[in-house]
C-alpha cells in the first residue's frame, strides 16, 4: 500500500457517492429547489440572515467543521486497529452517513425557517428534547476539552522544541488583533507579518538540535531554555511527581511508544518498571497555561484574541495540508526517501492489529464494532457538524440548491482531511500519537516540496499545526461551554451568569477530569456522546421528512446505525473504566475517582439518549398516523 | 451575486475566483459575520433604547425618538425581525 493509492480512494469514493447517491436524495428527496426562497433571502438582516455565495460557504462551512477530530481520531483507531479498517470506516461512514447528516441538518433548517437543530426538535419533537441536547451538549463539551487538554498538556510537556511556537502564536495574535482592528493595517499586510513569525517561530524550536554518540537528542538553544523552565518548575517538588498513576490502556499521551526491543523506556513521566505515569509539575505548568490561552479565548472580546489566533491557524494548517497533500500525491511516483533511506510514499504501519472482539478478564476491551466508530469520529461522521450547519451554514445559503456542494461537499473535503491524517500516521514509522502525525507529515512535506523544506522543519510544522488545531478548538469549546453553562443553570445560581465563574467552572471540571481520567477512554465518550448527538440529528431529520410525508430511509438508517452503536459504544466504555479502574485493586483513588465520574458521565449521556429516542418515536408515529404534514411552513401554505 | 460573477467569468478566470472566495470563506469569513454581528448587536441596542415603543416596550422620551427616526426607518424591518425571532443559547455558538 502506498500513499497513491489512498488518494485514487478518496476521489473515486468522493466521485462515486457525491453523482449517484446524493445528487439522487437531493433531486428526489428533499427536491432542493433554486426558485423557492430561502431564510437568507426571506429574513435577510445583514447580519445572521444574509445570501452568501456558495464558493465562500463552503469555505466557512468546512473551516468550521474541520478540528482537531478527523486527525486525531485516524491516529488513535490506527493505533488500536490498525489503518486498514480506518480506512474502511472513513469510506463507507462518509458515503453513506456523513455526508447525509451534514447535508440534511442544513436543509432541514433552510425548510425550517432557519430555526436551529434544538428549535427544530423542540417542535417536530418534544419541547423537553431542546432541554436535554442542550445539557447534553455542556457534557460533550466538556469531554471534547478534557481529551483535547489532555494530549496537548502531554506533547507540550514532552517536546520542549513545541512551545516556543505556540507561545509566540499567542503574542501575534493579540497583535494581530490590535494591528486589524485599532490600527486599522492592510490585511494582507498583517496576515504576511503574523503567519510569517507563527511559522518561523516553529521552525526554531528544533533548529540546532542534534544526535549525540549514544543517540540521545540534545536539544537547541530554544529546546534547552524550555527544558531548563521545565527542569527549574519540577525542582520545585524536588523532582517528584505531584502524584502517580497507571493507564490500563497504554494509550496516555505521556506514555512512550516502545522501543525495537517491544519494552517502552523510561522516562521523565513514566516509569517502566512500575508502569506508572508520573505526573510532574512541568506537566501542570503547561496544563495552567493552555488554560490561560483558553481564558483569553473565551472571555477577551472575540476579536481581539479568538479570532486572530484562528485566522493565524488556518494558515498554517491551509500551508501545512495543501503540501502535505501534494506529498501524498507524488511521494510514490517519484521515489523520494526519506533520512533513514526508506520510499516515503509506503505505508509502514500495520495494515490490521486486531479487530478486539476477544474478552478478557480484567483487561480494557476494544472490539471493532462498536469502538471504531466512535473513535474515528468527524472524518466520517459528527454531530457537531449538524450543530453549524443548522444555525451557522443555513442562515447563508442563497439557493436551496447550494446545500448538497456546501453541506456534503464540506463532508468530503473533512473524509480527506482524515484520510490524510490516516496517511501520515501510516507512513510514520516511528513515534505514537501527535509525535507519529508530525512525522509523517514532515516525510510529505519533504516529499511535497521536492526536498526543498527538510523533514526536520516538516516535523515541527507538523507538530505546530496539530498542537494548533487542537488549541484553537479548545479555547472555542471553552467559550461555547460558557454559554452554554449560563445558559442551564444561570438562573437557578445566578453568579453563574458571570462570564468569569462560569469559565472557571467549566476550566476546574476539566482540570479534574484529566488529572483523574484515561486518555483513551475520554476521546472515546467524546466520540461516542458526538456521534450520538448525529444520530440525534439525523432523528430530527427523520422525524421532519416523515413530518413532510416524505420517505425518510436515506437518514432513518444511518441514524438507527449510530444510535444503537454509539449507545453500545459508551456502554463498553463505562465496562473497561469499571474493570480496568474502579474495580481494580491497584489503582489509586484518583483514577478511581476519575473513573467513576466519567461513568456517572456516560450513564447521564444514555439517560439522556433515551430520553430523546423515545420522544422522537413517539413522534415518527404520531407524524404516521396524521394525513397531513404537522406545522411546517409547506403544509400551511 | 459573486458566485453569478463567477458563473459568468468562467472557465480558468472563474476557476481561479471560485478559489479565492471559498479560500476567503475558510479565512475570513466568520471574522466578517462576527464584526457585522457586533455592529448590528449596538445598532440594535441603541434602536431598542429609542424606538422600543414599536416593539411594544414604553419608551418615554418620544421627543429625541421622532428626531431618530429618519436615520432609523431603513433598518426597522430587520431591526424587529432581528428583535423578535426566538432564540436560545444555540444561535450565539457560531
Amino acid at each position: 500500500m502506498n500513499t497513491l493509492w489512498v488518494v485514487v480512494t478518496a476521489v473515486v469514493v468522493i466521485y462515486v457517492a457525491y453523482t449517484q447517491y446524493a445528487k439522487r436524495i437531493d433531486r428526489n428527496v428533499i427536491k432542493a429547489d433554486a426558485k423557492r426562497a430561502t431564510p437568507a433571502r426571506m429574513y435577510m438582516d445583514g447580519v445572521d440572515f444574509m445570501p452568501t455565495s456558495k464558493n465562500v460557504l463552503y469555505g466557512y462551512h468546512f473551516k468550521s467543521i474541520a478540528a482537531a477530530g478527523p486527525i486525531v481520531g485516524p491516529i488513535t483507531a490506527a493505533y488500536i486497529w490498525g489503518w486498514l479498517p480506518a480506512l474502511i470506516w472513513l469510506v463507507i461512514g462518509v458515503s453513506f452517513i456523513g455526508w447525509v447528516s451534514d447535508y440534511s441538518a442544513i436543509m432541514v433548517a433552510v425548510r425550517n425557517d432557519g430555526n436551529s437543530l434544538s428549535a427544530i426538535s423542540y417542535k417536530v419533537i418534544a419541547p423537553r428534547t431542546r432541554t436535554i441536547l442542550f445539557i447534553f451538549i455542556f457534557f460533550y463539551l466538556l469531554l471534547l476539552a478534557g481529551a483535547f487538554v489532555g494530549i496537548l498538556a502531554a506533547i507540550l510537556a514532552a517536546r520542549p522544541d513545541v512551545p516556543f511556537g505556540i507561545i509566540v502564536l499567542a503574542l501575534m495574535g493579540l497583535l494581530a488583533g490590535q494591528m486589524m482592528y485599532r490600527w486599522k493595517m492592510n490585511m494582507l499586510l498583517v496576515t504576511v507579518i503574523v503567519v510569517a513569525a507563527t511559522l518561523l517561530a516553529m521552525i526554531m524550536g528544533p533548529m540546532g538540535q542534534k544526535h549525540a554518540p549514544n543517540g540521545a537528542l540534545i536539544q537547541g538553544p530554544i529546546g534547552s531554555a524550555i527544558v531548563s523552565l521545565n527542569k527549574t518548575v519540577d525542582n520545585m517538588n524536588g523532582n517528584q511527581p505531584l502524584f502517580a498513576l497507571q493507564d490500563p490502556t497504554g494509550a496516555d499521551p505521556r506514555i512512550p511508544v516502545p522501543g525495537p526491543d517491544g519494552k517502552r523506556p523510561t522516562t521523565a513521566a513514566y516509569d517502566a518498571a512500575t508502569g506508572m505515569i508520573r505526573t510532574l509539575p512541568d506537566y501542570l505548568l503547561w496544563m495552567v497555561f493552555l488554560f490561560a490561552f483558553s481564558y483569553l479565548g473565551a472571555n477577551m472580546p472575540i476579536w481581539r484574541f479568538a479570532q486572530p489566533v484562528n485566522y493565524i491557524g488556518f494558515w498554517v494548517m491551509f500551508i501545512t495540508i495543501v503540501l502535505s497533500g501534494i506529498g501524498a500525491l507524488t511521494a510514490p511516483l517519484t521515489g523520494m526517501k526519506d533520512a533513514a533511506g526508506n520510499l516515503i510514499g509506503a505505508f509502514a504501519l500495520a495494515p490490521v492489529k486486531s479487530l478486539g472482539f476477544a474478552i478478557e478478564a480484567g483487561k480494557a476491551w476494544q472490539p471493532l464494532w462498536p469502538m471504531l466508530f466512535v473513535t474515528i469520529a468527524c472524518g466520517a461522521i459528527s454531530g457537531w457538524h449538524a450543530l453549524v450547519g443548522s444555525i451557522g451554514t443555513a442562515r447563508q445559503l442563497e439557493y436551496e440548491t447550494d446545500g448538497l456542494p456546501v453541506g456534503a461537499g464540506s463532508m468530503f473535503g473533512e473524509y480527506t482531511l482524515a484520510l490524510l491524517s490516516l496517511v501520515a500516521v501510516s507512513i510514520a514509522g516511528v513515534g505514537g500519537g501527535g509525535g507519529r502525525f508530525a512525522t509523517g507529515v514532515g516525510k510529505l512535506i519533504y516529499a511535497g516540496t521536492f526536498g526543498l523544506v527538510p523533514e526536520v522543519w516538516g516535523t515541527a510544522l507538523g507538530f505546530g499545526a496539530f498542537v494548533l488545531i487542537v488549541l484553537t478548538v479548545t479555547q472555542l469549546v471553552f467559550r461555547v461551554m460558557r454559554v452554554t453553562l449560563t445558559e442551564w443553570v444561570g438562573d437557578v445560581i445566578p453568579p453563574v451568569r458571570n462570564m468569569h465563574v462560569s469559565t472557571t467552572i467549566s476550566m476546574l471540571l476539566t482540570l479534574a477530569l484529566v488529572l483523574t481520567g484515561t486518555w483513551v477512554y475520554l476521546w472515546q465518550m467524546f466520540g461516542a456522546s458526538n456521534q450520538l448527538m448525529a444520530a440525534l440529528s439525523l432523528l430530527v431529520v427523520t422525524v421532519w421528512l416523515r413530518s413532510e410525508k416524505r420517505n425518510p430511509t436515506y437518514a432513518m438508517i444511518p441514524m438507527l446505525f449510530m444510535y444503537f452503536t454509539t449507545i453500545f459504544a459508551t456502554m463498553v466504555t463505562a465496562r473497561n473504566l469499571y474493570v480496568t479502574i474502579a474495580a481494580n485493586p491497584k489503582m489509586g483513588a484518583l483514577p478511581v475517582a476519575g473513573a467513576w465520574a466519567m461513568i456517572v458521565l456516560a450513564a447521564l449521556l444514555i439517560v439522556a439518549a433515551l430520553f430523546i429516542g423515545w420522544d422522537g418515536l413517539k413522534a415518527y408515529r404520531r407524524y404516521g398516523a396524521t394525513p397531513a404534514a404537522l406545522g411546517t411552513k409547506e403544509a400551511r401554505s | 451575486m459573486a458566485d453569478q460573477e463567477s458563473k459568468k467569468a468562467g472557465g480558468l478566470k472563474g476557476a481561479w475566483q471560485g478559489l479565492r472566495q471559498t479560500i476567503y470563506g475558510m479565512a475570513a469569513h466568520d471574522m466578517s459575520r462576527s464584526a457585522l454581528r457586533t455592529r448590528a448587536s449596538m445598532e440594535h441596542l441603541f434602536i431598542l433604547i429609542t424606538m422600543g415603543d414599536l416593539l411594544g416596550v414604553p419608551i418615554l422620551p418620544p421627543y429625541y425618538s421622532l428626531r431618530l427616526l429618519p436615520y432609523v426607518v431603513p433598518q426597522i424591518a430587520t431591526w424587529k425581525r432581528r428583535m423578535l425571532r426566538e432564540k436560545d443559547a444555540s444561535d450565539g455558538m457560531f
